[in-house]
């Protein structure tokens, strides 16, 4: 069974159509990366998959349980899938470490020792065990997307999506990011990760999606596929990024 | 009749008695106000159509319409329209709370709504449930904003209590009032009572403050 699997999945914004009965298995253990020009309905996507987007047409199911299952449900595909956003979103009055004990503390209620002890263990995994108890606005813009892929992972996920995770980061500071994504795909973990990093693409995606105005236009090898796009949007689209 | 401030410390324990009631009064109306405030704004923010709206009309009469008239409403027309009869001192305390409320859960709405969407959908994608979302997350850091504007309403609400004067409480206005009735000491009464409220607003401004710096306003 596959862990994420869309059937005529659609979303519309009132008149918009911005998914366009989209059909895709992701299975276990893939690394897919999305691209796609603004618009296109890439992150549209991967906001459906935990439900911060709801769908309005067909069915998109997640770990064998439908999006559309009800709060409850919506809550355990949560669980399931951990996000890190373009804007981190870390949470501003608690330290590093407490946000990523945050989530195993309210969500599974852990004891506080043991969440935090458990967090150490993944900012250790990060490379931020040094900056543990400094809040949010002490850390940089690389350290902090850290912190969130962290937090995200505190909550013991089977699948990460990314949401950009390193458009809003300096050239210098993508590195550290990409580099704890590429360890994070090396263990196994199923990530879906829409961005423009053409060389993470290739070198950690096991699969390539390109979309356009809401339909899966390519889908393929990265390797083969950002060699020979097999078709001229997609050639023109990676001349861009 | 010449300025003689001497006849203020003869006055002065009946202006404090008159301060005391001004300041139970405002206490338990802010107390009140706070609470349905709070309901009333996270109504207004989260609440679907029919919570939204009810809350809607209500801060919309209350800020339509002036305090000395609702005070009047409640102690002279409730009576009359519902049979119950309400002394003086519970109409004025009831006035404040529905007043109060209803500026403080704007505010409740502006703070809350004023929290980055990206730290909720944060949250959200851990699993939490929408309530814990906002006690845990948004609430803290919506209550700093909260202070400032907050504070800003007790004072307003605090001085809104010499008002009362129209149903007879014996609050602080009505004490000087009635001091002035017997002696006609007109400069010294008056401000003898408008430096018995600078005091209340000094300690209110003086606590607020206190809260904030403790809380770092983030």
């Amino acid at each position: 069974m596959s862990i994420i699997e869309f059937r005529k999945t659609s979303k519309h914004f009132g008149d918009l159509k911005v998914l366009d009965e989209v059909d895709l298995s992701i299975e276990t253990g893939e690394v897919v990366v999305l691209i796609g020009p603004s618009g296109s309905g890439k992150s549209t996507l991967l906001r459906c998959i935990n439900g911060l987007e709801q769908i309005t047409g067909g069915d998109l199911l997640v770990d064998g349980v439908s999006v559309r299952a009800g709060a409850k449900q919506l809550r355990r595909i949560r669980q399931e899938a951990g996000m890190v956003f373009q804007q981190f979103n870390l949470f501003p009055q608690m330290t590093a470490l407490q946000n990523v004990a945050f989530g195993p503390r309210k969500v599974r209620g852990l004891p506080r020792a043991e969440a935090e002890a458990q967090a150490m263990q993944l900012l250790e995994k990060v490379g931020l065990a040094a900056r543990a108890h400094h809040p949010p606005s002490a850390l940089s813009g690389g350290q902090q997307q850290r912190v969130a892929i962290a937090r995200a992972l505190a909550i013991r996920p089977k699948v990460m999506l990314f949401d950009e995770p390193t458009s809003a980061l300096d050239p210098e500071l993508k590195q550290e990011v990409l580099n704890v994504m590429r360890e994070l795909a090396q263990e196994g973990m199923t990530m879906v990760v829409v961005t423009h990093e053409m060389t993470f693409a290739r070198q950690v995606g096991t699969r390539l999606i390109f979309m356009e105005h809401g339909k899966i236009s390519v889908d393929g090898d990265p390797v083969q596929t950002i060699a020979s796009p097999p078709n001229d949007r997609l050639k023109d689209f990676l001349q861009h990024v | 009749m010449e300025v003689d401030w001497s006849v203020v410390p003869g006055f002065l324990p009946q202006l404090l008695a008159g301060a005391r009631v001004t300041i139970l009064i405002a206490l338990a109306g802010l107390v009140g106000g706070t609470v349905l405030g709070l309901i009333a704004g996270l109504m207004r923010a989260y609440g679907g159509v029919i919570l939204n709206a009810i809350a809607f009309a209500y801060i919309e009469v209350i800020r339509g319409t002036p305090i000395v008239v609702q005070v009047m409403f409640l102690y002279f027309a409730l009576p009359v329209l519902a049979g119950v009869r309400i002394d003086p001192m519970t109409a004025a305390i009831l006035a404040i709370v529905v007043n109060a409320g209803a500026y403080i859960a704007e505010i409740v709405r502006g703070a809350f709504l004023s929290i980055p969407r990206g730290l909720t959908e944060a949250g959200l994608a851990m699993g939490l449930p929408q309530w814990k979302v906002l006690t845990y997350i948004v609430g803290p850091l919506a209550f700093r904003r909260l202070i400032p504007p907050l504070g800003n309403q007790f004072i307003v609400s605090l001085k809104d209590t010499s008002l009362f004067i129209v149903i007879g409480v014996g609050e602080l206005t009505r004490t000087g009032q009635e001091i002035m009735a017997s002696n006609f000491r007109a400069v010294e009464i008056w401000t003898a009572v408008a430096v018995l409220y600078l005091v209340m607003t000094g300690v209110l401004t003086f606590v607020l403050r206190l809260i904030e710096k403790r809380m770092r306003i983030l």
